[in-house]
């Protein structure tokens, strides 16, 4: 029974800090109506800059989230508005082709810079855990899990609560119906761009502490949150977070009850399962291809 | 070993980087141009210097040319300077084959050395073995590149790729009973090289009693090593073995320790010996106690080594050599004991010489079996006080102390 309820722990913990990374993905995908796979690039770079700044000042890496995310707003917010915004009106293929050239110069830039060798932020909590009875909480996933929490919090809020969240959701799911209204498209697709890439900023400091990495590591983090957001529904954040909770209930209880070996397979046949029944998703929603062009 | 039988992902995407280099290093030229003194002892090899193999290959070819100054500094082989004739074989099967094919028809060459990696040698050596060469590899560790009944070939390493964890269970038998581990766990990566060492690994150690309590396999693409640490956790295994690369190694150390389990014995595959990065990875007095297997040691107290070292550090800028050079300066040991032994360059003889005598190489004493396969072991090293020292076999060892059992995790 332990063994259980550790496993479900470790499963919600890594789940959640899964969400975080993947809930800058979903809500792009809302803006630019293409998976930027240059999201797992943004990742590991706040990743090595997280690393970098707390090398040279002993400074906490989650703490460090505080200079990374808006440090990657306002990179994600300049990158839209000078180059990404360029490409709304022509085909989704020339914007993944784009976002794929961002992820390979970044990738490059930091095997020059920081060199082609696994990095990692190992605070003193590094490999440290919080023990309830007999269940081990340990503390990088869990202060990971309550940054996602915070993300989330804040990014439902804005999205709910606040009229430019709502001009963000309007220009996502019809921007000429937005135009119409008076939503101005680019301002508003910059701000939802920056605050996609904004969440890859504190995922990255998260990510720093968990576990180690290189230039080249952004690839199975996009493979990984590209999985959480079509299994929860591409531009759903609830469906983010609870693909990524699945993803990992699925890894740990597979892990442990089955072998690591299935753990990944059953992931993706979880994704299928539910493609089969609900194309758009769990939480996806069937977009009218007359209107929503 | 790791470098040779299989390149990680981050070791393939960075031996780009040796290409320009390889280019200039593959056109140098070897020897004394021409080569028209008769009395010259030429020795053939073709080695990746270029291509995915091309790192460990780079690495080979300073430990052959290492080995040439200081055999010719010694006077030669049977009083004839040596001359080494090396081509670049572009890390492909195809080029190994006809360039060695052209060392021994065209250039006539006096004696081969193998190339790099067991895809490598696998033809390689068939060409010499066709043509009656002798062929001393100083990688190439793969158990079916023995199984084809050849009788001029030698692996100059000292036991073949999937017996690398056998040095592990020989110190565990000179435990004495009682203090032996009692049960054991054993996980490893789904991969080529680490998968068959773990797999032996456990027959070995049930043969002695050792009960498994846990094994798995896990893809390479893991990163959570969380769920594998609970299940160890929860069987509580006296020893734990992990077939680990890289990362997947740092994080299982980091979410035992999370566990709060620490084992008796700790025995991990390639992560420990990538020094700083391990170290750095799992925090160094993690590191205490873990043990892993290795052919060679920068300080190994084994003959000429200290010298081997010394002369690289000084042609290469003060560099620690990369096992892959002392390995091929190893295997050029073994071709020269050989001729000496035989007392001529009669090919036959110097292999028949080779299987009835032990070579004292940098890697410690070889011997091989009527396959050519080596009849030693790897060398057993562990992290003491955030330092690696080697601890068995005796005659290698750095250190007497053995940390057993392991201390709990810092």
């Amino acid at each position: 029974m332990a063994q259980f309820v550790q496993t479900l722990a470790l499963g919600l913990l890594i789940g959640g800090v899964y969400a975080l990374m993947a809930s800058g993905l979903t809500l792009i995908f809302g803006v630019m109506r293409v998976i930027n796979v240059a999201q797992g690039a943004f990742l590991v770079l706040s990743a090595f800059v997280t690393w970098w700044v707390w090398r040279a000042t002993g400074i906490d890496p989650i703490a460090l989230a505080a200079l990374t995310t808006p440090l990657m707003f306002g990179l994600g917010w300049a990158f839209y508005r000078l180059v990404g915004a360029r490409l709304r009106s022509a085909p989704p293929s020339m914007s993944v082709l784009l976002m794929f050239g961002v992820a390979l110069l970044i990738e490059g830039l930091l095997n020059v810079t920081a060199g082609n060798r696994f990095r990692s932020a190992t605070p003193g909590y590094f490999d440290e855990s919080y023990t309830l009875g007999p269940i081990s909480l340990p503390k990088a996933p869990l202060y990971g899990f309550l940054a996602a929490l915070a993300v989330l919090a804040v990014f439902y809020a804005v999205l709910d609560h606040t009229w430019t969240g709502r001009a963000i959701r309007a220009w996502a799911q019809n921007p000429s119906g937005a135009a119409l209204v008076g939503v101005s498209a680019v301002p508003t697709a910059t701000l939802a761009f920056a605050l996609g890439t904004a969440s890859a900023g504190m995922g990255g400091s998260v990510l720093s502490v968990l576990v180690p990495f290189f230039p080249a590591s952004h690839y199975e983090w996009i493979a990984r949150i590209l999985g959480i957001i079509v299994l929860g529904g591409l531009g759903s954040l609830p469906g983010a977070l609870t693909g990524a909770l699945i993803l990992g209930l699925a890894e740990s209880l597979t892990s442990v009850y089955v072998s690591p070996q299935w753990s990944i397979l059953v992931f993706y046949g979880v994704i299928m399962a539910v493609l089969i029944v609900r194309p758009q998703g769990l939480f996806g929603t069937r977009v009218r291809e007359d209107v929503a062009a | 070993m790791g470098g040779a039988d299989g390149l990680s992902r981050r070791e393939f995407t960075t031996v780009g980087l040796g290409l320009g280099l390889a280019a200039l290093v593959g056109c140098s030229g070897e020897g004394s141009a021409g080569g028209g003194d008769e009395d010259e002892l030429v020795i053939g090899a073709s080695l990746p210097l270029t291509g995915q193999f091309s790192q460990p290959g780079q690495e080979a070819g300073r430990g052959y040319r290492i080995w040439r100054e200081m055999v010719n500094a010694d006077g030669g082989i049977l009083g004839r300077k040596v001359q080494l004739k090396i081509t670049d074989d572009a890390s492909s099967q195809d080029t190994v084959v006809s360039d060695y094919t052209r060392l021994i028809t065209q250039d006539r060459v006096d004696f081969l050395l193998g190339t790099f990696s067991s895809l490598l040698n696998y033809p390689a050596s068939a060409v010499a073995e066709r043509q009656g060469m002798v062929f001393v590899e100083p990688a190439g560790g793969a158990e079916n590149i023995f199984t084809r009944g050849f009788d001029h070939l030698f692996f100059a390493q000292p036991a073949l790729s999937a017996d690398q964890a056998n040095t592990f269970v020989d110190w565990v038998k000179s435990l004495p009973a009682a203090e032996r581990p009692t049960s054991a766990a054993y996980t490893t990566q789904d991969d080529p090289f680490t998968r068959p060492v773990i797999e032996r690994l456990q027959g070995l150690l049930e043969d002695l009693g050792i009960r498994t309590v846990y094994t798995s396999v896990y893809p390479a693409e893991t990163t959570n090593m969380q769920p594998i640490a609970a299940a160890i956790a929860g069987k509580k295994p006296e020893l734990l073995a992990q077939g680990a690369v890289f990362q997947d190694g740092v994080g299982l150390v980091r979410a035992l320790k999370q566990q709060d389990f620490s084992p008796k014995a700790f025995f991990q595959m390639s992560a420990p010996s990538n020094a700083g990065q391990y170290s750095k990875g799992v925090g160094t007095a993690n590191t205490e106690g873990v043990f892993y297997s290795v052919s060679w040691h920068e300080s190994a107290p084994t003959p000429l080594n200290k010298e081997f070292v010394t002369a690289y550090a000084k042609e290469y800028d003060n560099a620690v050599p990369a096992e892959d050079a002392a390995d091929a300066f190893a295997a050029a040991q073994v071709l020269r004991a050989g001729i000496e032994g035989a007392k001529g360059t009669d090919q036959d003889k110097v292999a028949e010489w080779l299987h009835a005598n032990e070579v004292e190489t940098i890697l410690g004493p070889l011997k091989w079996d009527k396959r050519g396969a080596p009849l030693g072991s790897f060398l057993l090293a562990q992290w003491q006080g955030g330092k690696v020292q080697i601890v068995s076999p005796e005659d290698a060892a750095t250190t007497k102390t053995v940390i057993y059992p392991k201390p709990g995790w810092s």
